[in-house]
């Protein structure tokens, strides 16, 4: 038996020797730090020379931390705002989808798609431009138009009552090029006879957008729906490079992923900041989970 | 809609343009004199960040596919003890959350020694890449008629030859897909250069930008002719494979 195992396991031997770069990169690079994060969670530790077992008590710790708290409700706010920002890319999508011709089509694409395309730290650092108190376009367009007084121009991201609602209002008009994608493709796999047989029970343009279209693409506005949530929950780069490592003024708009990275990189605390790396884990994990068995359609 | 997609854009290359007094004046429309210069002094401040970049992502995606790829025939084609298992390791780091490993993974570049280093970015791509490519590839790979193998190896290819000769012209389509989502994604990569990075030298275009706006006296001009100049590689990209780009990711899309 054990022999038979080990000669077959001979035979495959080039197997296990080519697909070991890939295992040594995941094993090495994924899968311990991920269990080494874990370990750490259970110490107090400046990352460097100081470490001691605390057991649980980052844990506790973190369940009565208001920062934390408060940065996880800044993020449930994001994800809803997210979420109103998923219907564009639908409106677009289906605008692109029944343009006549296949050319148009093709041409709004690539319109819709080339300015998605500069490298997110561009935009982001463009919109941080336009949100500059001083010379930013939108305190001068609003001076231009008498709304704001030129002597008090508005602080926009460091003003702590605007700072959340500049940050959602960025990218306006908030069409994701690849939930676009998504969707087209989804669109594009609806069965002719559907439509025919709507146009027959004298279906409009709106009634079948709404009772055709969008429920037969419930499975992709699911997908992006939960990459959606999984990237508002541990994304923190907006954050950092829209305000600062503190999340704007007074913390106003700290989220989770920020939080965690302050822990480490800035106070030295890495072994909490592995706690809170666990939690958001957690915490994703289960939403994943939930929204998978929520918004489950049936095809 | 249209319209606003495109201003940032706008905005961005007719300030590039302007000298900080122009700028001041009127920031919406371009305005004489054209200040062409300003492209040059951007360039140079970006120069260095984009040939970082640039390595990164060359050496990053190429060799997260070629491990991916073989990686990828092997699971598609032999069944050998424990494959399922192995497999199934790899999916699991699905699940597993990029953020929650951030610190350990820092903590863990730091005792290797690899902090401040191009070739730490490089493994972080690979790594990153792997799971995502070895299951889309092998997908891919399952659906090629198992004979053409066999005749390939009858011609006398080995393993190698097999991937070179008949996996990688009969999957170029999905193999070039996620060359450019790999590519893209590294280019806009931000976090793993920060912490990993501390010579200015070996910034990547991300961090760099970033540095450079963080500057004081800010001379817009330059600035916004180089966040233009970071932008150009991705759009040409994306530009000259855009039809492929968009069929890829549909089919792609459509059967996840």
């Amino acid at each position: 038996m054990i022999d038979s195992l080990i000669f077959s396991m001979k035979r495959r031997k080039k197997c296990y020797l080519l697909i070991l770069p890939t295992f040594i990169v995941v094993l090495l690079f994924r899968y311990y730090p991920a269990f080494s994060g874990m370990y750490y969670s259970f110490f107090e530790w400046d990352g460097a020379l100081v470490k001691e077992w605390v057991g649980l008590k980052n844990y506790t710790e973190s369940l009565q931390d208001v920062k934390l708290l408060h940065s996880f409700m800044v993020v449930g706010i994001f994800i809803l705002a997210n979420l109103f920002k998923l219907i564009p890319s639908v409106i677009v999508a289906l605008l692109i989808f029944h343009l006549k011709s296949e050319r148009f089509q093709y041409v709004y694409r690539v319109l819709f798609v080339v300015p998605m395309i500069i490298p997110g730290i561009v935009y982001m650092l463009l919109w941080k431009f336009f949100y500059e108190p001083n010379i930013g376009l939108l305190n001068q367009m609003l001076m231009g138009l008498g709304i704001v007084d030129v002597s008090k121009p508005l602080m926009w991201l460091a003003d702590p009552k605007l700072v959340i609602p500049c940050i959602i209002f960025m990218g306006f008009p908030w069409v994701g090029v690849v939930s676009v994608l998504i969707f087209l493709a989804g669109l594009q796999g609806i069965p002719k006879s559907v439509y025919e047989a709507a146009e027959l029970d004298g279906c409009g343009p709106i009634k079948r957008c709404l009772t055709i279209e969008v429920p037969l693409i419930m499975a992709q506005i699911r997908l992006s729906l939960v990459l959606m949530i999984i990237g508002t929950l541990k994304g923190f780069e907006q954050i950092l490079i829209m305000c600062n490592e503190y999340g704007g003024p007074d913390g106003t708009a700290n989220v989770p992923g920020l939080y965690m990275f302050r822990m480490a990189f800035m106070e030295g605390r890495v072994g909490y900041a592995c706690t809170l790396g666990m939690l958001l884990f957690i915490v994703i994990l289960a939403l994943t989970i939930l929204s998978d068995k929520f918004v489950r359609v049936d095809k | 809609m249209l319209f606003f997609a495109f201003f940032p854009m706008y905005i961005m290359l007719q300030a590039s343009l302007k000298d900080n007094v122009q700028f001041a004046n009127n920031l919406w429309l371009p305005s004489a004199p054209y200040h062409w210069e300003n492209w040059a002094v951007g360039w140079l401040a970006v120069k260095d960040f984009i040939a970082n970049t640039v390595i990164v992502c060359v050496f990053g995606v190429g060799l997260t596919l070629a491990f991916a790829i073989i990686t990828a025939y092997i699971f598609a084609r032999y069944k050998f003890f424990g494959s399922q298992i192995l497999f199934y390791m790899l999916l699991a780091m699905m699940m597993i959350v990029d953020i929650a490993s951030l610190v350990p993974l820092f903590t863990l570049l730091r005792d290797l020694n690899l902090l401040n280093t191009l070739s730490a970015l490089v493994i972080m791509s690979i790594a990153g890449g792997q799971v995502m490519c070895v299951y889309v590839l092998r997908n891919f790979i399952e659906e090629i008629p198992k004979d053409l193998f066999d005749a390939a190896e009858i011609d006398g290819a080995g393993d190698v030859g097999v991937v070179w000769n008949v996996v990688i012209p009969l999957s170029g389509s999905i193999i070039s897909t996620l060359a450019i989502l790999r590519f893209i994604g590294s280019w806009n990569d931000f976090i793993m250069p920060m912490i990993i990075m501390r010579d200015e030298k070996l910034y990547t275009i991300g961090v760099g930008l970033m540095s450079l706006n963080a500057g004081y006296d800010t001379q817009w001009g330059p600035l916004m002719a180089a966040y233009c100049i970071a932008s150009v590689p991705l759009i040409l990209i994306f530009v000259f494979t855009m039809r492929l780009f968009v069929k890829g990711l549909s089919s792609g899309a459509v059967k996840g």
